[in-house]
C-alpha cells in the first residue's frame, strides 16, 4: 500500500540494519547482514496526530545490507531488499460473513539504497562522518488490482547525513554514542525531510551481547503536494509524514565474525504514518 | 546459521498471508414508504412505493401489503395504487414480513382534496466526521427529473491530508457494500455540487465519506426523512 511503505522501510529498516554509529569501515573490512523486516499495521497516525484504524496492511522485506571499507575513510553502503511483499487484508461483513473487499498482495524487489560514507574525523575520541545515500526506486509504487500496494515509492531521493560518534568504556563495558542529522531531498512532488537520530550502544558479557537504544525522528518540510492532490495510486501517506520512534536493538555475537540481531521499532508520535511496531531479525557477518 | 535462516523464512511466510478484517456492518432492517404525495385529488390515483432494506442496508424486493385507515376516503389495492374517493384524510400503511418473520411497518398521512399535491423533493443533513480527520458541513439533496443533486454548503471542510477520499450514497453508513459511488472527493473547503443521473431521492439515506486505499470510514451524513 503506498508511499508509507518506503518511508517505513527506510526509517525502521535502515536504522536497524546498519553496523552502528557513524564509524566508517577500515579498508578491506566490512559488515554484511541478511535480515527480515516487517510491519503489520491496523492503525495509523492521522494528520492530527491521533490514531485511527485502517484495514490491516503488511509489508515484509528480506534484505541484504552491506558496508565495505574501500579505504580507511571511505565506506560503500548498500541496502538491497531483494524480496519485498506488501498486502492488505480482506474486509469481511460481520453480519453475513461475505467478503466486502477482497485482500490483495504484491511481491517484488524493494526500493534500494546505495551510497558512500566518508570519515571526516577518524582519529581521536570523536568520529565525524558524512554519508550520501541514493534511493533507487526498484520497488513497485502502484501495484495490486487497485493500484494501492507499494514496495517502493517511485521516486529517486538523496539523503545527506552527518554522524558524530564517540566510543568510551563504562567500567569493563565498551560503549558508544552517536548523533546524526540529515536532509532527504525527494523528487516527484514529495516533501523533503529533516532526519535526526541519537543512539547509545554497549557491548558486554564477554563481548557477546550488544544492546543499542535508538531514537529516530523525521520532520517534513511540507513542500510537496498534499496526499489529496497527488496522482491516484501513489498517494498514500508518504508525503508530509512525520514521526519520532524508539528502536531498541539487541545483537548476540556468536563469534568474532558471525552474529544475530533483533530490533523492534515503535513510533511514539507521528502524523500520516502507521502506528504499529515494526520488527526485524537478521544474521550478520563482519569481514 | 541454517536454522536461523529457516526461522526467518518461516516467520515471513506465516505472517505475510492475507487475513480477514471483520467489519461491524449490521444495521436495523427498515421499511419506508418512499412516496412524496401530500394531497390526492378525488378520483385521481397515485402509485405508492415501499422500500425494504435488510440488516446490511441492502435493498431487497419483498411483497408489500398495503392498507388504509378509511377506504371510504382513500382506497388502495394490493400493488399500492391509491384512489381518492372523498374529501378527508386517511393513513396509508405498508407492511412487509422479513425472511426472519419480523413484521415491519411504515405509514404516511394523506389528504384527499380537490387537486393532487406532491411534496417538494428535498432532504437535508449534516456531514460529520467519524474519525480524527476534519470533515464537517451541511448539505441539501434535491431531485430534478432523473437527476439527483447534492449541494454541499459553504461551511464544508475536509482534511486535504486524506488520500483517496470518496463519497458514496448508502443505506448502511458502516460500509461501502451495496453503496453507490458518487466519486472521488476533490473539494476540501467550501460549497460544491454533485449531480447524479438515475438515482431517486428516496433511494439512499446516508452520505458516506470513505478512504478507499485504507478501507476505512471517515465520516457520514444522514439524510432527513
Amino acid at each position: 500500500m503506498r508511499r508509507l511503505t518506503l518511508f517505513i522501510l527506510f526509517i525502521f529498516g535502515i536504522q536497524s540494519l546498519q553496523a552502528g554509529g557513524g564509524w566508517p569501515q577500515p579498508k578491506g573490512h566490512g559488515f554484511f547482514k541478511l535480515s527480515q523486516w516487517w510491519i503489520i499495521a491496523d492503525q495509523h497516525f492521522t494528520d492530527t496526530g491521533l490514531i485511527d484504524p485502517n484495514v490491516t496492511n503488511g509489508i515484509f522485506n528480506t534484505s541484504l545490507y552491506a558496508e565495505y571499507g574501500f579505504t580507511d575513510r571511505l565506506t560503500g553502503i548498500l541496502n538491497f531488499p531483494f524480496y519485498s511483499r506488501a498486502y492488505f487484508n480482506n474486509t469481511v461483513s460481520a453480519t453475513t460473513g461475505e467478503i466486502i473487499t477482497p485482500g490483495d498482495a504484491i511481491n517484488s524487489l524493494g526500493d534500494t539504497d546505495i551510497g558512500l560514507k566518508y570519515g571526516l574525523l577518524t582519529k581521536g575520541p570523536y568520529v565525524l562522518s558524512a554519508t550520501v545515500l541514493f534511493g533507487i526506486p526498484l520497488g513497485e509504487n502502484a501495484g495490486g488490482s487497485q493500484g494501492t500496494l507499494q514496495t517502493g515509492d517511485g521516486e529517486f531521493n538523496q539523503l545527506f547525513q552527518l554522524d558524530l560518534g564517540r566510543g568510551f568504556t563504562i567500567g569493563k563495558v565498551n560503549a558508544f554514542a552517536n548523533i546524526a542529522a540529515g536532509f532527504n531531498n525527494r523528487t516527484n512532488d514529495f516533501s523533503d525531510e529533516l532526519r535526526f537520530s541519537a543512539e547509545f550502544g554497549a557491548t558486554f558479557w564477554n563481548n557477546k551481547i550488544t544492546a543499542i537504544a535508538r531514537i529516530t525522528g523525521i520532520e517534513s518540510l511540507n513542500n510537496g503536494v498534499l496526499p489529496s492532490e497527488a496522482a491516484a495510486g501513489v498517494t498514500i501517506f508518504a508525503n508530509n509524514s512525520e514521526f519520532w520512534s524508539f528502536t531498541p536493538e539487541i545483537a548476540y555475537n556468536i563469534n568474532e565474525q558471525w552474529g544475530v540481531s533483533a530490533t523492534i521499532g515503535t513510533a511514539f508520535s507521528g502524523r500520516l504514518i502507521y502506528a504499529n511496531p515494526s520488527y526485524s531479525f537478521g544474521v550478520f557477518f563482519k569481514l | 546459521m541454517r536454522p536461523i535462516l529457516l526461522l526467518m523464512l518461516l516467520a515471513a511466510l506465516v505472517q505475510s498471508c492475507i487475513g480477514d478484517d471483520i467489519i461491524q456492518d449490521t444495521v436495523t432492517e427498515e421499511l419506508r414508504i418512499t412516496s412524496t404525495i401530500d394531497t390526492l385529488a378525488v378520483n385521481d390515483t397515485y402509485q405508492f412505493e415501499g422500500r425494504y432494506t435488510n440488516n446490511i442496508g441492502q435493498t431487497q424486493a419483498l411483497p408489500v401489503f398495503w392498507s388504509t385507515t378509511d377506504a371510504s376516503i382513500l382506497s388502495i389495492d394490493d400493488n399500492g395504487l391509491a384512489t381518492g374517493i372523498a374529501t378527508g384524510a386517511a393513513t396509508v400503511y405498508a407492511e412487509v414480513v422479513t425472511p426472519e418473520q419480523l413484521t415491519l411497518r411504515d405509514s404516511v398521512l394523506v389528504a384527499v382534496g380537490t387537486e393532487t399535491v406532491t411534496t417538494i423533493s428535498e432532504r437535508t443533513g449534516v456531514i460529520r466526521t467519524t474519525s480524527s480527520y476534519v470533515l464537517e458541513g451541511d448539505f441539501i439533496v434535491t431531485q430534478e427529473g432523473d437527476e439527483l443533486i447534492i449541494e454541499v454548503a459553504d461551511n464544508y471542510r475536509a482534511s486535504a491530508s486524506l488520500p483517496g477520499l470518496y463519497l458514496y450514497l448508502t443505506n448502511n453508513p458502516n460500509t461501502t457494500n451495496n453503496a453507490f459511488e458518487v466519486g472521488k472527493v476533490d473539494v476540501f473547503n467550501g460549497g460544491h455540487t454533485y449531480r447524479i443521473n438515475g438515482i431517486n431521492i428516496s433511494e439512499y439515506d446516508y452520505l458516506l465519506y470513505y478512504c478507499k486505499p485504507f478501507s476505512v470510514k471517515v465520516g457520514d451524513g444522514q439524510l432527513s426523512e
